[in-house]
C-alpha cells in the first residue's frame, strides 16, 4: 500500500506516535513565537541532522520540498520587498524547519500507529452515527480503492491517447465518475449481502470492487 | 510502403524488470494471434506497436512508421481496442464516441458527424446514433469501441483480450465480423478457440517467443504446457 | 449513518486521490492547477453537503496519516506545514459549501447549480482558507497574501466550468447519483 513511511529501526521510529505529534505541535507554536534568526537556524540544523537517522541516504528525503522551491523564492522576494531581508530569512528558516520536521514524523510513523493515536479525537463522531470502527472500515475501503480507480484512469488515458487524445483530458472525469458510482453501488450491495459493517472486525478483504 | 511490423532486437524494461528481451520479429500475416500466461509480456508487446510504450533497446517499425512519436502520432495507422468497454467509452452518445477520433484527425464537426453516420449506416445501425452509450449491453458497447476505432480507418487493428466480458454468441459474432475486415489484425486472447482461424499464433513466455507458427500446433503446445506446469 | 453512505464517501475520496494522477497544469510559481479540486467540487455536488464534507475530511485525514495522495504524489504532515496548507484543509469545507449551494439552486439547470456551487465553494471559500493558511504559515501581511493567491484564481476558475460540465454529463446518464437534486 502506498505510504510515505520509511521502514527502519531508528530511535525516532521507536517513539510513540502520540508523543511525536505533541512534540511537533509544541515546536510549531514555539517557532512561531520566536524572533531570533540564530535560534531558528539552530532548529533547522537540528532537524536536518535528524534526517540522518533515516539511514545513509537519509538526507535525500529532504528533497520533499523540491516542488515548493519556486514558491519559496517568490515568497522570499515578496517578504524582502515588503518587510526586510531578515524577516524573509526568518520566515524561510521557520517554514523549512516545520515542513521537514512534520515530514520526519510522517516518515518515521506507521499509518496505523498514527491512526490509533488519533482515534480518541474521533469519538465525537459517534454522535452522528459513525463509531470509530466504522471510521476505520471506511479508511480501509478508501485506501483499497485508490489503486483500483487509478487503474481505471490509466486505462481511460490509454484509450484516449490511442485515438488521438488531445488536451481536453478533463473529459475523462466523466467516465471516472460513472465507474466510481457503479463500483460504489456494487460494493454496497456486496457489503449488505454479508451483513454490513457491524462488528469491529469486519474485514475489508471480503468486499470486492467488481 | 511496407506492410509489416518489424522488431529488431527489441528489449523492454519497466520498473527495473525486463518485460521483453531481444525480440526479432517480422509480422506480415493478416491475422496474428498472441497467447501466453499473465505476465508473459503480451500486453506490453502490443503497446509497442502504437507507441503507448517505447522500447528500452532495439528498433521497431510499424508499416514504415516509427512509433517513437507516441500514440497520438500513430492513431492514424494503428487502432487499439482494450479489454473493458467501460474503461474506453468517454462520450455520452454513440455518435459522439465515433466522432471523437475523427475530430482528432482534423475533421470538422460536420464532416466528422457525416463520416460517423455513414459508418453506422453501413452497418445498419444508424438508429444507434443518439443512444446513450451506457444503455447498451456489454457486447454492444464493445462493438461501439471497435467502430470508434474503425471509423478512423487504421491499417492495423490491435485487440487486447477484447472479449473477456462477453458471452459465447457475442464472441462468435464479433470474431466473424473482425475476420471479415480488411485491416491487419493482431489479437491477444485467452479464448484459444477464437484464434483457430488465424494465420499465425505467437506464444510468449517471460518476454520471449516460446512458440510461433500455425495456430493448431502452437495452441496445442501451449495447452500441453499449461496442463503440465501449473501450480498456484 | 448507513453502510451505503460510508461506501460512497470512501469511493469519492478514492476518486479525488485518483484524479491527482492527471498531470497538473504547471504554473510558474508553484500552486499547480490540478484535476483534484475538480473532484472535491464534484464530491460536494454529487454527494450533498454533509457527505461531501465527510468524504473530503476522510481524504485529507488519510493524507495526514501519510498517504501520498495529493497531486504530485505529496502527502504526510509536511504538507500541512507548507504555504498551500490552507487549500488542503479547506477541501472539506469547499465541498460542503459547493454541495449546499448546488442544493439551494436545484430548481435551476444543473449547469448553473453545479457551476455556482463550484464557484462559491471552490473559489470563494477555498481561497479564503488558502489565503489564511498562507498568511499564517509564511507570516506575510494580509495584503501580500491576498495578492499572491489572487494570481491563481483566473486559471483555477476553469474548474468551475468543468465541474458544471462533468456534473451535467453524469446527471444525464445517472440522474439518481446527484444527491443535490432530489426533491
Amino acid at each position: 500500500m502506498m505510504t510515505l513511511y520509511v521502514h527502519r529501526q531508528s530511535w525516532l521510529h521507536r517513539q510513540p506516535a502520540g508523543l511525536k505529534l505533541l512534540v511537533l505541535m509544541a515546536t510549531s507554536v514555539a517557532l512561531y513565537a520566536l524572533t531570533s534568526l540564530w535560534t531558528a537556524g539552530a532548529a533547522l540544523i537540528a532537524v536536518i541532522l535528524a534526517y540522518r537517522s533515516l539511514g545513509p541516504a537519509g538526507w535525500s528525503y529532504l528533497w520533499v520540498v523540491k516542488p515548493l522551491l519556486p514558491m519559496f523564492i517568490l515568497i522570499f522576494v515578496v517578504q524582502t520587498w515588503s518587510q526586510s531581508v531578515s524577516a524573509a530569512i526568518l520566515m524561510l528558516l521557520r517554514m523549512l524547519t516545520l515542513i521537514w520536521l512534520a515530514n520526519l514524523v510522517t516518515l518515521t510513523t506507521r499509518m496505523d500507529a498514527m491512526m490509533d493515536a488519533v482515534m480518541p479525537i474521533l469519538s465525537p463522531f459517534r454522535r452522528v452515527g459513525v463509531a470509530p470502527h466504522r471510521i476505520a472500515f471506511t479508511v480501509a475501503l478508501f485506501v483499497r480503492f485508490v489503486p483500483v480507480l487509478m487503474a481505471v484512469l490509466n486505462s481511460l488515458l490509454e484509450a484516449w491517447k490511442s485515438r488521438g487524445g488531445g488536451r481536453a483530458v478533463w473529459r475523462l472525469a466523466i467516465p471516472m465518475l460513472i465507474n466510481a458510482i457503479r463500483m460504489s453501488d456494487h460494493v454496497a450491495q456486496a457489503l449488505a449481502a454479508r451483513g454490513g459493517v457491524r462488528s469491529p472486525e469486519t474485514p475489508v478483504s471480503m468486499v470486492q470492487p467488481q | 510502403m511496407t506492410l509489416t511490423i518489424e522488431l529488431n532486437q527489441v528489449t523492454l524494461k519497466r520498473d527495473d524488470q525486463t518485460v521483453l528481451s531481444d525480440l526479432n520479429l517480422t509480422l506480415s500475416e493478416r491475422r496474428i494471434g498472441l497467447i501466453g500466461n499473465n505476465g508473459s509480456g503480451k500486453s506490453s508487446l502490443v503497446r509497442l506497436f502504437n507507441g503507448l510504450l517505447q522500447p528500452s533497446q532495439g528498433r521497431l517499425q510499424v508499416r514504415g512508421h516509427n512509433p517513437a512519436g507516441g500514440p497520438e502520432a500513430m492513431a492514424d495507422q494503428v487502432g487499439f481496442i482494450f479489454q473493458n468497454p467501460d474503461h474506453q467509452l468517454i462520450f455520452p452518445t454513440v455518435i459522439e464516441e465515433l466522432m471523437f477520433g475523427l475530430r482528432n484527425q482534423g475533421l470538422s464537426k460536420a464532416d466528422a458527424r457525416e463520416r460517423a453516420e455513414h459508418c453506422l449506416r453501413e452497418h445498419r445501425r444508424l438508429d444507434w446514433a443518439e443512444r446513450p452509450v451506457h444503455s447498451l449491453s456489454e457486447g454492444q458497447k464493445q462493438w461501439v469501441c471497435i467502430m470508434a476505432v474503425l471509423v478512423m480507418n487504421p491499417a492495423v487493428l490491435i485487440l487486447d483480450e477484447p472479449f473477456s466480458a462477453l458471452d459465447l454468441p457475442t464472441r462468435q459474432f464479433l470474431t466473424d465480423w473482425l475476420l471479415g475486415l480488411p485491416q491487419q489484425l493482431i489479437m491477444i486472447s485467452h479464448d484459444l478457440d477464437v484464434l483457430a482461424a488465424f494465420d499465425r499464433v505467437l506464444w510468449l513466455e517471460q518476454g520471449q517467443v516460446r512458440g510461433d507458427g500455425d495456430p493448431e500446433t502452437v495452441i496445442a503446445d501451449y495447452r500441453t504446457a499449461c496442463n503440465e506446469a501449473f501450480s498456484l | 449513518m448507513k453502510d451505503q453512505a460510508l461506501v460512497q464517501m470512501a469511493l469519492y475520496a478514492a476518486l479525488v486521490a485518483a484524479l491527482g494522477l492527471i498531470p497538473p497544469v504547471p504554473f510558474v510559481t508553484g500552486i499547480p492547477i490540478t484535476a483534484q479540486t475538480l473532484g472535491v467540487m464534484l464530491a460536494g455536488v454529487m454527494l450533498g453537503p454533509w457527505r461531501g464534507f465527510l468524504s473530503m475530511l476522510l481524504f485529507v485525514g488519510v493524507v495526514a496519516l501519510g498517504a501520498p495522495l495529493l497531486s504530485g504524489g505529496r502527502g504526510g504532515l509536511g504538507v500541512f506545514a507548507s504555504p498551500t496548507t490552507g487549500f488542503i484543509i479547506g477541501f472539506p469545507v469547499a465541498a460542503l459549501v459547493a454541495g449546499y449551494v448546488a442544493r439551494l439552486l436545484q430548481r435551476q439547470s444543473i449547469l448553473i447549480a453545479a457551476g455556482v456551487g463550484a464557484f462559491v465553494g471552490g473559489i470563494l471559500v477555498l481561497y479564503v482558507f488558502g489565503i489564511v493558511g498562507f498568511k499564517l504559515v509564511t507570516g506575510s501581511e494580509w495584503l501580500r497574501s491576498v495578492q499572491v493567491m489572487a494570481v491563481y484564481v483566473p486559471g483555477d476558475s476553469v474548474k468551475v466550468v468543468l465541474t458544471a460540465l462533468v456534473a451535467q454529463a453524469v446527471y444525464k446518464g445517472l440522474p439518481g447519483a446527484v444527491a443535490t437534486r432530489q426533491a
